[in-house]
């Protein structure tokens, strides 16, 4: 990216661009730093973990050290779950192994970089493929290979990549990140406003950093809790809340509707649409931990079924007829206790 | 004989007609079929009544049946795939007389073999149909009296040497009326004239529909309307998909089911969004509904694995969604069938905003190093909120959104 062209979202502004710089995650970094240190024992690296917790940012730190400013000219940046096919993926990769070698600029690292965003979306089919395009190309090209879920990830790919896991940022470490973003920002960013953001961010620092901007966008100067809690009022998902609500109280009609209109409308998948389900579950303060761990077993049966079966729409249906149930049966336990 | 239960009965079968006579429309069909029973059965082996559906050759080969007292050996003809099969049922046929006219005493014709929906037959559409009836009623040691709907006449020509084709007409609009009128009285439903007159018009000549309709538009009162009827224009032309319906969900058992998925011709994948929708409709109870809705997600689990080319699967498909329509055959009650199914017609109408929030997302994800569906998740709201505050954000010059993109996240509203 030109200098001239200065990234305006948070996230891009202040996301590292060496290993050292970031915060955090200090085994890992550890780890890769030994391998900067001679790139050519560089295995493939797989990393895993829930989404806002750098992956991608030490994919892009790692580039950065291996080639300098030029990274972009020896690095191929691809989300397999946007880059559909896997024909599409393995064009892609062959093209750019066979053109963009080493000698050209890029130091003494031997090969190019491929980063493979979101690898646990891609299908076994293209995994397979995908373990083949390794082999062929690990002479010219490295991998990194980010997923949330290494266990979507099959063996044989696993076992070809040095693989680490990232946990959520752990709080009082973002809080302090995002106190500092707001101070170069020239903002002040207050105590009780940053715990606020980092309960909501769930660990995810994606969410929080934008949280953050946002709030700075309302206001001037000190960014306080109320306005925090503004933001996140009307930043937070409130089609599956009122979903899940609707099944609860039995107007099973009116919960598939909702769930339509936030297909149809926003184009959120099923998968997308149950993970939501799983984190709104958590929050409400109405159930009990025993029923939510009830709702959360039946969440996962249908997670199950979502990848297994033809449309998402009818599991989707099949699990809010489950919560129409489950909220009945609460109110019958009601009833029997008066 | 069956016994009249208590339950409900579908109009359809409670009034089809049990003598020639009572069998609405095509007279002159009927008189020539009947003159082939009665004197002409050495000159042809076989007949084919052809026409649309739902107006009356099942019925009529019924009627024939039970006032001339031959036996009626049925196959469904999208079932009858192989001439193993053929023979199979065809055979015994003619060595047995029936025990239905051993009761009614010595005027029994015999035996016939009726092939309905003939033209479900065969794989091949081009080359299958014509030549595999033609096998059939070679191969029949019985007359053979068969149905299609197929209205290419040119199609069905080369049958003339071994078929006598008799062809039904759409049954006019005024007997369907006075038919209507007639079930309206038996049924103490008071109804206004137009609105018959426009179901009639509506079922486009279609018998069967229209008698559908009638109970369906009069299910909850004992009145109707002209305007309980405008409901009837956006509904779905496709009769047999609404008849595999109708019969799905006020079926009394899982055998029953299973028998109509199999000798159904509706599209696999239209029906399972077609039960999915009107599911809640059929149980209104949580607990019903829950299971239905199990089984039903079970069929799709089905449909997941059969992908395109395991059908060897679609049996269990056929059962899980059975058994769907059977967890209570008790609570059945006639409903309005949602049709066409939600999802497509969500979608379609959708289509513009999702494409443009689509184009938004992947203009975030370049800058992001993000995918779509996480910059829908991660960005979107956020970028949305800031936009509101200031109106003039650099943020859209940096994404280089449109004009009308800006428009819409400004405009969108929440998750």
């Amino acid at each position: 990216m030109a200098a001239s062209e200065e990234a305006l979202m948070w996230v891009e502004k202040y996301r590292p661009k060496t290993l050292d710089e970031v915060v955090g995650l200090k085994d890992i970094v550890d780890s890769l730093k030994a391998f900067m240190k001679n790139p050519k024992t560089m295995p493939h690296l797989m990393f895993a973990g829930v989404p806002g917790t750098g992956k991608t940012t030490l994919a892009l730190a790692i580039a950065h050290t291996l080639y300098g400013p030029n990274w972009k000219s020896f690095t191929l940046e691809l989300n397999a779950s946007d880059e559909r096919g896997i024909d599409t993926v393995r064009d892609r990769i062959k093209d750019f192994s066979r053109y963009s070698r080493a000698g050209f600029g890029g130091g003494d690292v031997p090969f190019a970089l491929i980063i493979l965003d979101e690898c646990d979306q891609m299908t076994g089919p293209a995994q397979t493929a995908l373990r083949r395009i390794m082999e062929v190309g690990s002479r010219t090209s490295r991998f990194i290979l980010i997923c949330n879920q290494s266990s979507k990830i099959i063996e044989p790919i696993q076992s070809r990549c040095a693989i680490f896991r990232f946990s959520r940022v752990e709080k009082q470490a973002m809080k302090q990140h995002l106190i500092d973003i707001a101070e170069k920002e020239k903002y002040t960013l207050l105590p009780e406003a940053a715990d606020r953001i980092v309960d909501f961010s769930e660990g995810d620092l994606r969410h929080a950093i934008n949280a953050l901007q946002t709030a700075s966008a309302y206001k001037d100067g000190v960014i306080d809790e109320k306005t925090v809690a503004l933001v996140i009022g009307e930043a937070s998902p409130m089609q599956v809340q009122k979903m899940i609500r609707k099944a609860l109280y039995g107007d099973f009609m009116e919960a598939r509707k909702t769930m339509y209109d936030i297909m149809g409308n926003f184009g959120f998948s099923g998968t997308e649409i149950i993970r939501q389900v799983q984190r709104e579950i958590f929050k409400m303060s109405d159930l009990t931990p025993q029923q939510k761990a009830d709702l959360s077993g039946v969440i996962g049966e249908y997670d199950f079924r979502l990848t297994e079966g033809a449309n998402s729409d009818i599991q989707l249906s099949a699990l809010l007829a489950q919560f129409a149930k489950f909220g009945k049966n609460i109110e019958d336990s009601y009833a029997d206790a008066k | 004989m069956q016994t009249q239960s208590k339950m409900q009965l579908l109009w359809v079968e409670k009034y089809r007609p049990r003598k020639i006579e009572d069998v609405t429309g095509n007279d002159e069909a009927k008189a020539l079929f009947i003159e082939w029973l009665k004197n002409k059965r050495h000159t042809k082996k076989a007949v084919l009544l052809y026409g649309p559906p739902g107006v009356g050759k099942t019925t009529l080969v019924m009627a024939a049946a039970r006032e001339f007292g031959f036996g009626v050996v049925e196959m469904n003809a999208s079932d009858t795939r192989s001439e193993k099969a053929i023979n199979a049922v065809a055979k015994p046929a003619t060595s047995y007389t029936s025990l239905d006219s051993f009761a009614e005493g010595a005027k029994s014709l015999g035996n016939v073999l009726f092939l309905d929906e003939v033209d479900g037959i065969a794989g091949n559409e081009d080359r299958g149909g014509v030549n595999a009836i033609i096998k059939i009623v070679e191969q029949s040691l019985v007359p053979v009296i068969m149905a299609a709907n197929d209205p290419d006449i040119d199609k069905l020509r080369p049958l003339k040497k071994v078929c006598l084709l008799v062809r039904f007409q759409q049954v006019r609009i005024p007997l369907i009326i006075a038919l209507l009128q007639k079930i309206c009285l038996l049924e103490h439903v008071k109804a206004e004239f137009e609105a018959l007159e426009r179901i009639a018009q509506n079922s486009r000549g279609d018998v069967r529909s229209a008698i559908n309709d009638l109970q369906s538009l009069s299910e909850e009162n004992n009145s109707l309307t002209l305007q309980d009827t405008m409901m009837l224009s956006s509904r779905n032309k496709d009769v047999s998909m609404d008849e595999t319906l109708r019969r799905y969900f006020s079926a009394q058992s899982i055998v029953e089911t299973s028998s109509l998925l199999l000798f159904s011709s509706v599209d696999y994948d239209d029906l399972l969004l077609s039960v999915a929708d009107n599911l809640p409709k059929r149980y209104t109870d949580a607990t019903e509904l829950a299971k239905a809705f199990d089984y039903v997600s079970r069929a799709d689990l089905f449909r997941g694995r059969i992908g395109t080319e395991n059908w060897h699967l679609l049996k269990y498909f056929n059962n899980a969604l059975a058994e769907a329509s059977a967890v209570n055959p008790e609570s059945y009650k006639p409903f309005t069938l949602i049709t066409p199914p939600i999802r497509i017609m969500t979608l379609f109408w959708t289509k513009p905003k999702r494409s443009l929030l689509q184009a938004i997302c992947a203009k975030i994800g370049a800058k992001c190093h993000v995918s779509v569906e996480r910059a829908r998740e991660a960005y979107v709201p956020y970028i949305r909120l800031m936009l509101i505050k200031k109106p003039r954000n650099p943020l859209a010059a940096y994404f280089e959104f449109t004009p009308e993109e800006v428009d819409y996240l400004t405009k969108m509203g929440r998750y």
